[in-house]
């Protein structure tokens, strides 16, 4: 029995030393990657923001020894490897690890609403012309819901899904007076949303909370692609089958999907921000050291510090 | 009332039953058959619904990239080549190789452990304390996978993370072959102590006297008498657990890391299994790469079987000492 207890003993002092081996921070040490899986759209907006958008959805193309984790999983294990670096959306940022400046800015919600930080990518709607719609009713509520998506409630419901919305001063009760439409009954009408699948989750909290609002319109959501958010609103599949009242873009619109005045805006930012762990001596990386950190061209943290 | 007496009139007169009692025996027994019908049709449509998605990555073209090679399936080294969405290229043979490692490691280390508690809890504790651990057994046994996770991914990883640095080793976050096995064989730890203390207990106690008689001692009799004679039970706890090691998924996939390529054997680097590949990123993904989740679903079966068939084998050829 005494054996037992002094076996026993001996392990749970290993253990304790085990877990109390305060160490320097030691730069030679090779970088641990954390990413998202490949159907993750913080992963497709990291990679494209840090210009290496071919490994959004290619494994093979990131270095060796990855650990493939979700949102909190990235965030929690940051806390424990010192040698980790991963990246989550900025809203679940915490003091538990260290956020990276990205190309000397630091990752806050007033530098992405400012418009200085640089890794994220602007939550765009477009929506037909003003004169395209198949009926006033139908141009009506899509006119209220944009108006929607700049009120206080539009924005709250951005923030429960982890983006973050542009700056709003009035909730729906304040404006919903200018939208008579929205006090009829139009559970017969449906109104078409489509374009990127990262806004989905955004796009169809937004269009359940809306929809009881005004006058109970059924959204359809079919979200396929940011290019399909333009292409089927005012583009060359406005008319088709799968023509939409109201795409979306996970991007900035391009100079050939300019529409009409008025039809196009921004909803929210989707910011992403690189993490380490608080012991670790870097405090700010470019989007080359991240593509370079990625690929594999360092495997060290002193290959980046120097 | 009326009604219910007509119909048993009908059915007496088309089985020629000869009284009430035998109508009201032949309902029961065919509410029992449809009753069986049902739970074990369950499995036939589980499979057969596994195997025709499973199956549709290998024969249809999948919508223009082009099926997947059976033989490269079973043998790669790397999960996916290429882009999602736009590649065929998957394997899982270096995770059919993981995934029998890692189960094996963690009976290799729950094994012992739950046999001498078991032995512990039936033989040597008094009948209060033996009770006590019992229920706490039971009570391990109950806890959801999830929850095996959590602690894994909260205390384990830590552990391991820092037991590498001991030994010079840079781990992933703990994120290893190390902290899958002892998340696992703290999983199953429960199972093969409560089937084994059930087993040892199931001695017939003439075997035990009798060796007490030839002047063995305690010790000596539950080592050599009772361990032996309860083997074949000990051994069906083991497959149990083993089965459970295999099928794990949640509590797998919040500490293995998820490798990509392997086959992984060094303890602090990360892997994966069978079934944290087939959870990963399955909420959020379609056409071939959610198909091909169903194809891991199919091999895992095959996995599952063909190793129960084995380990019942090495069972059978191991023998049996006569137990009550």
């Amino acid at each position: 029995m005494k054996k037992l207890v002094l076996l026993f003993s001996l392990f749970l002092t290993g253990t304790l030393v085990a877990c109390g081996g305060a160490q320097e921070w030691d730069s030679s040490s090779n970088i641990t990657l954390y990413t998202r899986d490949t159907s993750s759209g913080t992963r497709a907006g990291f990679m494209s923001g840090i210009g290496f958008d071919e490994a959004a959805e290619d494994d093979s193309l990131l270095a060796d020894g990855f650990v493939i984790k979700d949102n909190t999983g990235i965030l929690t294990s940051m806390a424990t490897d010192e040698y980790g670096i991963g990246y989550i959306s900025l809203a679940s940022l915490d003091n538990t690890v260290k956020g990276l400046q990205f190309d000397g800015v630091a990752p806050t919600i007033a530098n992405v609403i400012n418009n200085t930080y640089g890794l994220k990518r602007p939550f765009n709607y477009v929506t037909r012309s003003l004169d395209d719609f198949a009926n006033d009713t139908e141009r009506d509520i899509t006119l209220a819901f944009i108006a929607f998506l700049q009120t206080t409630d539009g924005a709250d419901i951005v923030t429960n899904e982890g983006a973050i919305p542009l700056s709003s001063s009035e909730s729906w009760d304040d404006i919903k007076a200018d939208y008579d439409i929205c006090l009829q009954d139009n559970s017969a009408v449906t109104i078409k949303f489509g374009g990127s699948d990262s806004i989905e989750k955004i796009a169809l909290a937004l269009t359940a909370a809306f929809a009881p609002k005004c006058g109970n319109f059924v959204p359809e959501h079919d979200h396929t692609g940011s290019s399909d958010g333009f292409k089927r609103t005012q583009g060359s599949e406005k008319d088709g089958d799968n023509y939409k009242h109201v795409g979306f873009a996970s991007r900035p619109f391009k100079d050939t999907e300019v529409g009409t005045e008025g039809t196009q805006g921004q909803l929210a930012w989707d910011a992403i921000v690189a993490i380490v762990h608080l012991n670790n001596e870097v405090t700010n990386v470019t989007p080359e050291d991240l593509k370079k950190i990625y690929r594999g061209d360092y495997a060290t943290w002193e290959q980046l510090l120097s | 009332m009326d009604f219910i007496k007509k119909q048993f009139g009908k059915i007496k007169d088309l089985f020629h039953f000869n009284s009430k009692k035998e109508v009201v025996d032949f309902i029961i027994k065919l509410f029992f058959l449809i009753s069986t019908i049902v739970s074990a049709s369950f499995i036939v449509i589980i499979i057969v619904f596994i195997t025709k998605e499973g199956i549709k990555p290998f024969v249809t073209d999948n919508g223009g990239i082009g099926s997947v090679n059976l033989v490269r399936f079973l043998t790669g080294t790397t999960w996916l080549e290429g882009t999602a969405f736009k590649s065929n290229l998957y394997s899982v043979g270096f995770i059919i190789i993981n995934t029998l490692y890692i189960s094996l490691l963690s009976l290799l280390i729950a094994m012992p452990i739950g046999v001498l508690t078991a032995l512990f809890i039936a033989k040597i504790a008094p009948k209060r304390l033996s009770e006590i651990l019992r229920t706490v057994i039971e009570l391990l046994a109950a806890i959801p996978s999830i929850v095996y996770g959590l602690f894994g991914s909260g205390i384990i990883l830590v552990f391991v993370y820092n037991l590498a640095k001991v030994f010079g080793v840079q781990s992933p976050g703990g994120n290893s072959v190390l902290a899958t096995v002892l998340v696992l064989a703290l999983m199953i730890l429960p199972t093969i102590t409560a089937l084994s203390e059930v087993a040892i207990r199931s001695v017939e106690k003439d075997i035990e006297h009798g060796s007490l008689a030839l002047g063995a001692t305690k010790t000596q009799t539950n080592f050599k008498v009772v361990l032996t004679s309860a083997k074949s039970g000990i051994f069906s706890a083991s497959i149990l657990g083993i089965g459970r090691a295999l099928g794990e998924a949640t509590a797998v996939s919040l500490v293995a890391g998820n490798a990509r390529s392997g086959p992984t054997l060094s303890f602090f680097q990360t892997t994966s299994t069978l079934t944290s590949t087939m959870l990963q990123g399955l909420k959020e993904t379609t056409g071939i790469d959610y198909d091909i989740r169903f194809s891991v679903g199919i091999v895992l079966m095959v996995v599952i079987l063909l190793t129960n068939a084995g380990l019942n084998f090495v069972k059978k050829r191991i023998g049996n000492v006569h137990v009550k």
